[in-house]
């Protein structure tokens, strides 16, 4: 039985890892009568030799899958070993885990076996039994399977913290050609689906305080990058779009791991695309905390993201007339408009700049990269008309000085 | 009021009731400090003009509402976690703080980011906060034998104590122990109230954190297995990245997780 559970493990976790989201933040409550809670800042537990945060027990259900996806490494025409759990053993798992201090909770996902209802009512059956049985309170983010009853979806938001449905493939057509049995409308009715539900439950706790809450922490899909032609224009307009209309928490980038290379509708890659992976969730962070918008970091004229410099620094290259920002009147958001600043040091400037000028010695002690900021910004130690380099000597300067090719990048 | 010195090297007990009272002294005699230094650890103490100061709770306390007055209660509990920090400079750095804060009785001093003692202040806090919120997730508990979990942690600052809200909230139904096992004090959780202990002996093996094999429970060994499975199948080969990992999960933690240590 032991020796089982250990194998099982080993397979489904081997085939779960290439799922990138990992957060388990964004939902809080309380352990009531039972054990565990959620705490809205998310914990980290641990991280992988690829340096990836372990924060849930992330696991497939069952690698056993009746589709036969190009980019996936559970495909049915793969020959690996299938295993899948059970209910109890699952929730068996996650408990012992978790009193241990292991994990913040559980990544449920899996493939499809049998019928997508099917294998959505097992996952509802592990999260049904945690909840219920084990009094868990802790965090729990389920798939949300394509093409299962809306009835079933519905149950395991009203079970889960965050659902998420993959779109994999940043465009319709491609997906089409890599993985024939499905398409956007299956990926997209559930995901509508559970913002709607979302907002309806929002709505209903206005009025009632017990109201059920569902999907509290939100719900989150992913992209791979590099398993198909797209530019990074088209994949930024889809998340700047999934943020908007479907409300999303987050959107993860996914390198594409060259799994199946045997398949000719592949790319053939050596490696990962991690720095353009990289990129990508620069610019994220771009739209999310620093008010850029998906047109203003690319357009159809400039559609791929410079490998050599982050977006914010290329963003200001593009644009000279916004700059020099003067640290000691410019708005929050021009401050963080300037490449080397982030959001925390934008802040304490606002605040703090009645008390004094802005030096240099402020900005290194907050932690400012000021190699980069200082061709950008206005402050004590650079008045007015002393920024009198223009884009391409600024460009120069900085290629040269930050040329650390092959330097491995920071995935967050 | 004018301060003189520095010439004299003040010695307390390492509590925040000690360095509020050096800092009373300090005023009172009005001889500032060259030096600063907690006993608790053991420290060696240099030959000089060296005075001891044991901590008086009614001047602490003095200084204590010197501080609200003169700030906020946040701004004292802030001074308090810095105080956790055992970074050398922790100390005097408070002292340098507390003197240019007393010296304005108005003013928005503690506001102030723009002072370097300010966000130094801000930023050791910050430094303890970070340690207490990593701790929150590489604590490792092991079941026993009578069902009670237990974990050993070697922290580089004194936040034992500030685990035990996060955990309690978390394990209320279980008998728990975080025992840090350097300075040798734990909190302890009966189900009711969390108190402080001091253990007697090695309960846990100090180069793997782990306890004896008598005390633990019959299936902790496999648990233990089945996590470091897990923590190695979970890794993407081609996407190694080995400087990332140890920028997130410094080796200094490593020896008390089971993942890492692989005993």
């Amino acid at each position: 039985m032991k020796e089982k559970v250990l194998l099982k493990l080993d397979i489904l976790a081997d085939a779960a890892k290439y799922d990138v989201s990992c957060s388990s933040s964004g939902s809080s409550r309380g352990s009531g009568k039972g054990v565990g809670n959620a705490r809205s800042c998310g914990v980290c537990h641990s991280f992988t030799e690829d340096g990836r945060c372990i924060s849930l027990l992330k696991i497939l259900y069952t690698n056993n899958c009746i589709y036969d996806c190009a980019y996936c490494v559970n495909r049915r025409s793969n020959d690996l070993p299938r295993a899948a759990f059970t209910p109890e053993e699952l929730a068996g798992l996650t408990m012992n885990f978790y009193r241990r201090n292991y994990i913040e909770g559980l990544f449920l996902s899996s493939g499809v076996m049998r019928s997508p209802d099917y294998t959505m009512e097992q996952l509802n059956e592990v999260a049904r039994k945690l909840r219920n049985e084990y009094r868990f309170n802790g965090y729990i983010h389920m798939k949300a399977i394509p093409g299962a009853d809306p009835l079933l979806v519905r149950e395991a938001g009203l079970l889960a913290d965050r659902l998420s449905v993959n779109i994999e493939i940043p465009s319709e057509q491609q997906l089409l050609r890599l993985a024939p049995e499905k398409n956007y409308d299956t990926v997209f009715s559930p995901m509508n689906l559970i913002s709607h539900s979302m907002l309806e439950s929002r709505e209903e706790r206005k009025k009632y305080r017990k109201a059920p809450r569902f999907a509290p922490a939100g719900q989150s899909t992913q992209l791979i990058v590099g398993a198909s032609p797209e530019t990074d224009y088209t994949i930024l307009k889809l998340a700047s779009g999934l943020y908007g209309k479907q409300k999303l928490k987050r959107v993860y980038y996914s390198g594409f791991v060259p799994v199946n290379s045997y398949d000719s509708r592949l790319p053939a890659l050596q490696q990962p695309p991690l720095v353009r992976e990289n990129r990508l969730y620069q610019a994220d962070w771009l739209m999310r905390f620093y008010h850029f918008r998906y047109d203003e970091i690319l357009d159809e004229k400039h559609p791929v993201l410079e490998q050599g410099m982050d977006p914010k620094l290329a963003y200001a290259l593009r644009n000279p007339h916004l700059y020099p920002v003067d640290l000691d009147r410019a708005s929050y958001e021009e401050i963080l408009r300037v490449p080397g600043i982030g959001v925390r040091s934008a802040r304490i400037i606002v605040a703090n700049r009645r008390f004094g000028r802005i030096g240099f010695g402020h900005l290194k002690k907050m932690g400012v990269a000021l190699n980069r900021a200082k061709y950008f910004i206005l402050c004590r130690e650079l008045p007015a008309r002393s920024n009198t380099l223009n884009s391409s000597q600024i460009r120069q300067r900085l290629v040269k000085s930050s040329n650390g090719a092959g330097k491995q990048l920071s995935l967050f | 009021m004018k301060i003189t010195g520095p010439f004299i090297i003040y010695t307390y007990d390492g509590t925040i009731d000690g360095l509020f009272t050096v800092v009373f002294r300090a005023f009172q005699s009005r001889s500032a400090p060259r030096e600063i230094l907690s006993l608790r650890l053991g420290t060696q103490i240099p030959i000089g003009d060296i005075t001891a100061v044991e901590s008086c709770p009614e001047e602490a306390g003095r200084v204590r509402r010197g501080i609200i007055e003169r700030s906020d209660e946040r701004n004292l509990r802030l001074l308090q976690v810095a105080h956790l920090s055992e970074s050398k400079q922790t100390d005097m750095l408070l002292w340098k703080y507390l003197k240019k804060l007393f010296a304005m009785p108005y003013g928005e001093y503690y506001r102030n980011m723009l002072d370097e003692d300010v966000y130094d202040l801000v930023q050791t806090a910050r430094r303890v906060k970070k340690e207490v919120h990593r701790f929150h997730g590489f604590v490792r508990f092991q079941r026993t034998r009578d069902n009670m979990y237990v974990a050993a942690i070697d922290p580089d600052n004194d936040i034992v104590r500030l685990l035990a809200p996060h955990f309690k909230s978390r394990f209320p139904d279980r008998h728990w122990l975080i025992y840090d096992v350097r300075r040798k004090c734990g909190v302890f959780f009966d189900t009711q109230s969390v108190r402080e202990v001091e253990l007697e002996g090695n309960a846990f093996e100090l180069d793997t954190g782990y306890i004896g094999q008598k005390a633990r429970a019959l299936d902790e060994d496999y648990y233990r297995k089945l996590w470091q499975t897990y923590y190695d199948s979970v890794n993407i080969q081609e996407r190694k990245n080995s400087r990332q990992m140890r920028s997130f999960m410094p080796g200094r933690y490593w020896k008390y997780l089971p993942e890492k240590s692989k005993k």
